[in-house]
């Protein structure tokens, strides 16, 4: 497993020893030691998970970098979440993945309608096994709990992932007088029941 | 550390850049600024009628009611701004005049009413109300000269007034500015404050994002006569090629 510091909360140390991961291209901003960066073509999903990407409008691309040294990732100097996984699934908004370890499993799944409010792709990346993932933030990341008893709603431009065993739903809060009238700007939400966690972001979504 | 409905801060920041709020009520908030919430709450427009009285009491422009929601039932709400540091401020029979971009949220007992100067509004009376803004807020004491970019607002003191720099503007530098571009600086034009009362700033000169007087100024074109009108158009496609 690589090593995932935050050298500050807005920079990520990754220290590599003879190790890959995969990270968010041209979001290296500074290294030491022999590493190398290959554009990763395929993302590691293989073709077909290269074309789902495509077709699904996920797109952001994804570079390999290997070798020992250390490596400083930063990206628009927003703030960075640290998600350790230890045998999980992490759903995330692919334009909030900045880096996780190439030992794990990442994939492109169907997120329901939700992308055709907030102009996010409709597919969204899952990133399974155990390791480090690192996500981006605008502003400090919330981490929320969501218990069987208590449901939680977030704004789809503030959601940047969940994991453990929730189930996501598009909501639509909209009533005949919204209809007419002009709009609460908050009618669309996602709900998220089960039992879990959610990170958000205290910023919407640019 | 995770947060649930029953740890949240009750009425305080998460962190500098979020803010839960406990609703029981009524509460108005900026549109579009709810990052997430637990228990049941209802978002709805203030034009959909069915708040006419608090409208009425609490809500005195019309100007922005497109830019406001009401919030109610019971639940946690959490509250962010584009990244920006939200700050809740409590307000004793007060005067206070805020930033209209700036304004995230007040409790009804407040009574919100359009300020003389574009694009701010003036909350009156007693309550909370949260304000955002471009880094840390800072208090100033009366007389000073502000950069309107760093203006979040003023409180329990007169409006301000322009004060223009001359010597800046006339020197040899101003000049040639005049020639390269009909873009002022902005440093030769301060708000100055008299009188009895505190400023709030911001660290930053960046605005947040959304025009503050754009409702303000087009309120104003029907007063317009025709030939005016006809002014005003030359000199709006003048800006448009220059820009």
């Amino acid at each position: 497993m690589t090593h995932f510091r935050l050298e500050s909360s807005r920079l990520l140390e990754v220290e590599l020893r003879n190790e890959r991961v995969m990270t968010r291209a041209g979001a290296m901003v500074a290294y030491d030691g022999q590493i190398k960066f290959e554009k990763s073509i395929l993302g590691g999903e293989g073709l077909f998970g290269a074309l789902k990407r495509r077709v699904g409008g996920e797109g952001f691309d994804l570079m390999t970098t290997s070798g020992t040294g250390r490596v400083y990732i930063a990206q628009n100097a927003a703030e960075i979440l640290l998600v350790p996984l230890q045998n999980e699934k992490i759903f995330i908004e692919s334009s909030s993945l900045l880096a996780f370890d190439d030992g794990m499993r990442s994939n492109t799944v169907f997120a329901g309608l939700r992308g055709a409010s907030s102009g996010q792709g409709l597919f969204t990346t899952t990133v399974e096994g155990t390791g480090n993932v690192a996500a981006i933030s605008d502003g400090t990341a919330i981490l929320l709990e969501v218990t069987p008893s208590e449901p939680l709603f977030v704004d789809p431009d503030a959601f940047i992932g969940f994991k453990g065993n929730i189930r996501q739903e598009f909501v639509f809060d909209v009533n005949w007088k919204t209809m007419i009238g002009q709009s609460s700007g908050e009618s669309y939400q996602l709900k998220f029941t089960g039992q879990g966690l959610v990170y958000i972001q205290p910023s919407e979504r640019r | 550390m995770i947060y649930n409905a029953q740890n949240l801060p009750v009425n305080g920041n998460i962190n500098s850049y979020s803010f839960c709020m406990d609703v029981t009520g009524e509460m108005f908030i900026q549109k579009g600024k709810m990052v997430a919430y637990y228990g049941a709450l209802k978002f709805e427009s203030l034009s959909a009628g069915a708040y006419d009285v608090l409208v009425k009491e609490s809500f005195n422009s019309p100007l922005y009611m497109k830019n406001f929601v009401v919030v109610t039932g019971r639940g946690k709400l959490i509250l962010g701004d584009r990244g920006n540091h939200i700050a809740s401020y409590d307000l004793e029979d007060g005067n206070l005049t805020v930033r209209s971009t700036n304004v995230l949220g007040f409790e009804p007992s407040l009574i919100c009413q359009e300020s003389t100067v574009p694009g701010y509004l003036t909350l009156l009376g007693t309550g909370k109300f949260l304000a955002s803004s471009n880094g840390a807020v800072h208090f100033l004491e009366p007389p000073v000269r502000v950069d309107e970019d760093a203006l979040l607002g003023w409180a329990d003191m007169p409006s301000p007034s322009y004060r223009y720099d001359y010597s800046y503007m006339r020197g040899m530098s101003g000049m040639i500015r005049s020639f390269v571009s009909n873009r002022s600086s902005g440093e030769e034009k301060q708000l100055d404050f008299t009188g009895q009362g505190t400023i709030l700033i911001q660290s930053s000169e960046t605005g947040l994002v959304g025009s503050t007087n754009l409702e303000t100024i087009v309120s104003q074109t029907s007063s317009l006569q025709q030939h005016e009108l006809q002014q005003l158009s030359t000199h709006l496609q003048g800006l448009m090629q220059n820009r």
